[in-house]
């Protein structure tokens, strides 16, 4: 399902291209040194313009220089570094995976070096920066390594999206989760990880260039073989290009540049998967620039202009205090955001239908087999999660409890704990039901309210009403996050239904209002509780903590709404599902009913966010999942996918719960943690599959 | 798959069977009435303390334990007891208290095991966690810091806090030396001719390659402090509602008056947390800095608790006195 850049239509004469390759790169270079100026004059200190021109012409004052010395140069060195390396490492990934969502971020290079860090942090070592570098750096590559590993160098640009996402989210979450356990030692850590430019003095950029100069050289060397790549494999080895090993040393090499350029600033999300895709349009008309050699650097100096812009941006926009406290990574993904989604909105989706499931009809016999093992399993989960604990129970505590004649102790334990027990279930169930419709209603395998922007829209319209309005109840909040998940998938859909749900552009549109639902997210924890990090984190990080049986109730209402109108309308699902022509040939009214089914998923997603905040990967998972147990007919997949969301998040709460009493991990943390590997595992075994 | 969901669906039974029926505490009866106890918390909310003053009482923020065992009243639960040890030594924990969990996130099943007669929350919590820890026991929920008067809430919050736990003589001493201790520290100050000197107190913290430097403005605790000491306050930074902090970084340092007096603590246990010893020792912005040329800089001692209650203030006095009559 790659998007790929369309041969030109008229071939311009190659003097003509050289032209214009060269005043096009003029531009650029002019407008990077404009904004790099720009920035130079911009910070906390009072040194503006002026100063500066006298700080480069010798005749400022020591602590003026120093300033612009010690502190605007380093910056804008990073910003222009940074910009500059994760522009030509995107480039250089989109390139070998020919799939215009290869990104660091992608890749979960980023995510790697923040686990590491995080680790490294919580650990309590404390590393001198080019010991934290090699960490970082280790961390990334090694989850590069990983995700490369299981999609298999070449086989399918999906599978390298879907593993690098699942590993991004895992990581994550393990991260997270060391900044909640560890807040005193991890902390500025999730400042840091939404990307900063600032430096102390030189020495950062001077350790991390000759790192970006080897990378840059080496891309270079390789540009050849890379253009050879994007005629297909076999036609790159018929010209005698080693497909694998040029693959792998691009993807090293790109990886080197990222985590270079993650150790500097932190993520700075966005400009490695924009830089490339705004050469893209400028290849078709100039064709130079189809050429690796020429469309790296510009790339690069894309990526340069895209940071150096949104620093510049930043500060000229909000006071200087409060610019020191939003990191420039921020205004990045917002951009980028933005960006993606005209970008997609624009782009020609040229993928074609996906390939159908090969998956075993099954019998009837396991089906019934199955949802038995899933059930009983889940009465015990449920009997376990109610009775494990922080402090551990017996069942005649329960029957106390039930019959209302309880001590006072286990009263309240069982009053708060089931709840959460509820929480846990029912958003588990809600999301893997969300999960199976959005997935049939756009066949996409990728397909999921949380990467399709929807949960992070909810979690944003949550966050929101509850940093304005602090005593909101459940209604109100569930509310909210109703708000914010159907203003991001209006978006969403809306501009993805153009041409029917393109898979690619979905994707991308989701992909994009996620991310820029974060980024708002981070800012308003930045600017509104800046040192009360670990309650939002505990929100964002999809806990029961605190939940009591009425924010359970509009969850469990739609539920049930949901389940009723999932099972009556089950052979319009399978319809769906199947492909674009049948539903037709049968007079079936597909964007209707695909309408509703978004409306019904995005409803779930809400209301299971508003009760237990963003939970990942049980909406990917969970259908995957039923569908290779029980095949793909939806009268088995809903109830089985349902079972198995509600096993994984009410297990998850459990585990996170009792691990490492007293403290608790959020549920969200540990679906991804369990999630992460098993989603990791299905994909490799599907490869082996012939 | 199935085989595993099999196994899991086996273990569950087994530990049903296991655990079968019985219970872990005895049936309910019903709590006896002394003379009851009526009180007004930081939300405006009425707690009654049906037995009187309370003896067992859970803390979960570090300000209010602070202040708990400068009452004399040994805390039966701490949120993250390793994290008061390293950051509150002015008022060590003395006694064996049980560990609650985070700050942020403490333990509903813990609190309630410890059956305590008091819970001592902030507003910094999730206000439906508060609801649920009602359940367990009355709740004083405090404010944990207010900007706009910062010493007159840490007061406050002992003097709630001594009459939960019927001590309030010893709150009163405590004010009482407190009050000593300010006035005390300002005769030495003017004494040593620093009064009315400008000073600035910070923490810092380096992730990655970037410095913070967190500014105490007038409205934290650590800035009322000071302006009773008769220092005047060079940052120019706004500090947020609570706590009084402002957000800046090396570079706003060059805000500061040439002749200000520069002072912060850091931890050894954590080198993150200690960028003025550490990274800015190479920083041209800061080694030019008139005040750090001048030597004009003071590394307070460790585990003075910027946040805490009177004992860790005067710690802070006495060290900021120290210092400066250097």
């Amino acid at each position: 399902m790659a998007v790929t850049a369309t041969a030109p239509a008229t071939r311009p004469s190659a003097a003509a291209s050289r032209t214009g390759a060269v005043a096009v790169t003029a531009a650029l270079l002019l407008l990077v040194a404009a904004l790099a100026v720009v920035d130079i004059t911009q910070g906390t200190a009072a040194v503006g313009a002026p100063e500066v021109w006298k700080a480069l012409t010798g005749r400022a004052d020591t602590a003026d220089s120093s300033v612009v010395i010690a502190s605007r140069l380093p910056r804008m060195t990073a910003a222009l570094l940074v910009g500059s390396v994760l522009g030509m490492a995107g480039a250089a990934l989109q390139a070998v995976s020919r799939n215009v969502l290869a990104s660091p971020d992608t890749l979960a290079v980023n995510a790697g070096s923040y686990a590491a860090l995080g680790i490294a942090a919580a650990t309590g070592v404390t590393l001198p920066f080019l010991a934290s570098s090699g960490v970082a750096f280790a961390g990334g590559l090694i989850a590069a390594a990983v995700v490369l590993g299981l999609s298999g160098l070449g086989a399918g640009t999906v599978r390298l999206v879907l593993a690098g996402s699942a590993l991004t989210l895992g990581l994550t979450a393990v991260t997270e989760g060391m900044l909640q356990l560890f807040p005193q030692e991890t902390e500025g850590l999730y400042k840091w990880n939404q990307g900063s430019v600032a430096q102390n003095g030189f020495d950062g950029v001077l350790q991390m260039l000759p790192v970006a100069v080897v990378g840059l050289v080496g891309l270079l060397l390789l540009a050849r073989k890379v253009d050879a790549l994007a005629l297909g494999d076999d036609a790159a080895r018929g010209v005698g290009v080693p497909v694998r090993s040029t693959r792998l040393t691009a993807v090293v090499l790109a990886a080197l540049l990222s985590t270079s350029a993650v150790t500097l600033a932190g993520p700075i999300g966005f400009v490695g998967l924009c830089a490339p895709a705004l050469v893209r349009p400028l290849a078709r008309k100039i064709r130079a620039f189809t050429r690796s050699r020429a469309s790296l650097p510009v790339a690069g100096l894309t990526g340069a202009a895209l940071v150096l812009g949104s620093d510049v941006l930043l500060r000229a926009v909000v006071p200087s205090d409060v610019a020191v406290a939003v990191p420039t990574g921020v205004v990045t993904s917002l951009l980028g955001a933005l960006f993606l989604v005209v970008m997609a909105a624009r782009v020609r989706d040229t993928a074609g239908a996906a390939q159908p499931d090969r998956l075993r009809i099954r019998s009837r016999g396991v089906f019934i087999g199955t949802t038995a093992v899933l059930v009983a399993a889940l009465v015990g989960l449920v009997v376990a999660a109610v009775l494990v604990g922080d402090s551990k129970l017996l069942l005649g505590d329960v029957v106390n409890w039930a019959q209302g004649r309880a001590g006072q102790t286990v009263s309240f334990v069982l009053d708060t704990r089931v709840p959460r027990v509820l929480a846990a279930l029912c958003a588990g169930a809600a999301l893997a039901l969300a999960g199976t419709l959005v997935q049939a209603v756009t066949r996409n395998p990728l397909a999921e309210p949380g990467v399709l922007g929807v949960t992070n829209g909810a979690a944003l319209g949550a966050v929101l009403l509850v940093t304005t309005v602090p005593a909101a109840g459940s209604w109100t909040i569930a509310g909210g996050a109703f708000a914010g998940a159907a203003v991001s998938a209006v978006l969403v859909f809306g501009l993805a239904a153009k041409g029917g749900f393109g898979q690619n552009r979905l994707v991308l549109v989701g992909f994009g209002v996620a991310t820029g639902a974060t980024a708002v997210i981070s800012m308003l924890i930045i600017l509104t509780d800046p040192f009360n990090a670990t309650k939002a984190l505990t929100w964002l990080g999809g806990s029961t903590y605190g939940r009591t049986l009425p924010d359970v109730v509009p969850l469990a209402l739609v539920l049930a709404a949901g389940l009723t109108v999932a099972v009556a309308r089950r052979t319009e699902l399978d319809l769906v599902s199947l492909d674009e022509d049948t539903p037709r040939l049968l007079g079936l009214n597909l964007s209707q009913g695909r309408f509703g089914f978004l409306v019904l998923s995005v409803l779930l997603s809400a209301t299971a966010v508003a009760a237990a905040g963003t939970i990942g990967f049980v909406g990917l998972v969970a259908p995957h999942a039923a569908r290779a147990l029980v095949g793909r007919q939806h009268v088995r997949v809903i109830p089985v996918a349902v079972l198995l969301g509600a096993l994984l998040v009410c297990g998850a709460d459990l585990v996170g719960r009792t691990v490492i009493a007293p403290a608790q991990l959020g549920a969200g943390l540990m679906t991804a943690v369990i999630g992460t590997p098993y989603f990791l595992y299905l994909l490799v075994r599907s490869r082996h599959r012939p | 798959m199935r085989r595993h969901l099999i196994t899991a669906a086996a273990a569950t039974a087994a530990a049903l069977a296991l655990s079968s029926c019985g219970t872990t505490e005895p049936a309910a009866d019903d709590a006896k009435s002394a003379d009851s106890l009526t009180l007004t918390d930081g939300t405006g909310a009425k707690v009654t303390l049906k037995n009187g003053p309370a003896k067992k009482v859970v803390g979960t923020e570090w300000n209010a334990v602070e202040s708990l065992i400068s009452l004399g009243v040994a805390p039966t639960g701490v949120a993250d007891v390793k994290g008061y040890k390293a950051w509150d030594s002015a008022v060590p924990l003395k006694n064996d208290a049980k560990d609650i969990g985070t700050r942020g996130e403490p333990s509903m099943d813990t609190i309630a095991s410890l059956k305590p007669d008091l819970i001592i929350a902030t507003t910094d919590l999730p206000a439906a966690a508060v609801k649920q820890m009602r359940k367990i026991a009355p709740v004083l929920n405090l404010r944990p810091a207010d900007a706009a008067d910062p010493i007159g809430q840490m007061t406050k919050n002992l003097d709630l806090l001594a009459e939960a736990t019927g001590t309030t003589d010893r709150a009163a001493k405590l004010k009482k030396d407190f009050e000593a201790k300010l006035a005390e520290g300002r005769k030495a100050l003017a004494g040593a001719g620093k009064d009315g000197a400008k000073y600035a107190f910070a923490d810092g913290y380096v992730t990655g390659n970037q410095t913070s430097i967190r500014p105490y403005t007038d409205g934290s605790l650590i800035g009322a402090v000071n302006k009773k000491l008769g220092l005047k306050n060079d940052w120019k930074v706004k500090g947020d509602k609570a706590y009084g902090l402002g957000t800046t970084d090396v570079e706003g340092l060059t805000k500061l008056d040439d002749d200000v007096h520069f002072a912060y603590i850091g931890n050894k246990d954590d080198k993150g947390s200690n960028p003025f010893t550490g990274v800015l020792k190479k920083d041209k912005v800061w080694t030019s800095l008139p005040f750090v040329k001048k030597g004009n800089v003071h590394r307070l001692p460790d585990g003075i608790w910027m946040f805490g209650g009177t004992e860790s203030m005067n710690q802070y006095v006495d060290s900021v006195v120290k210092a400066l009559k250097k």
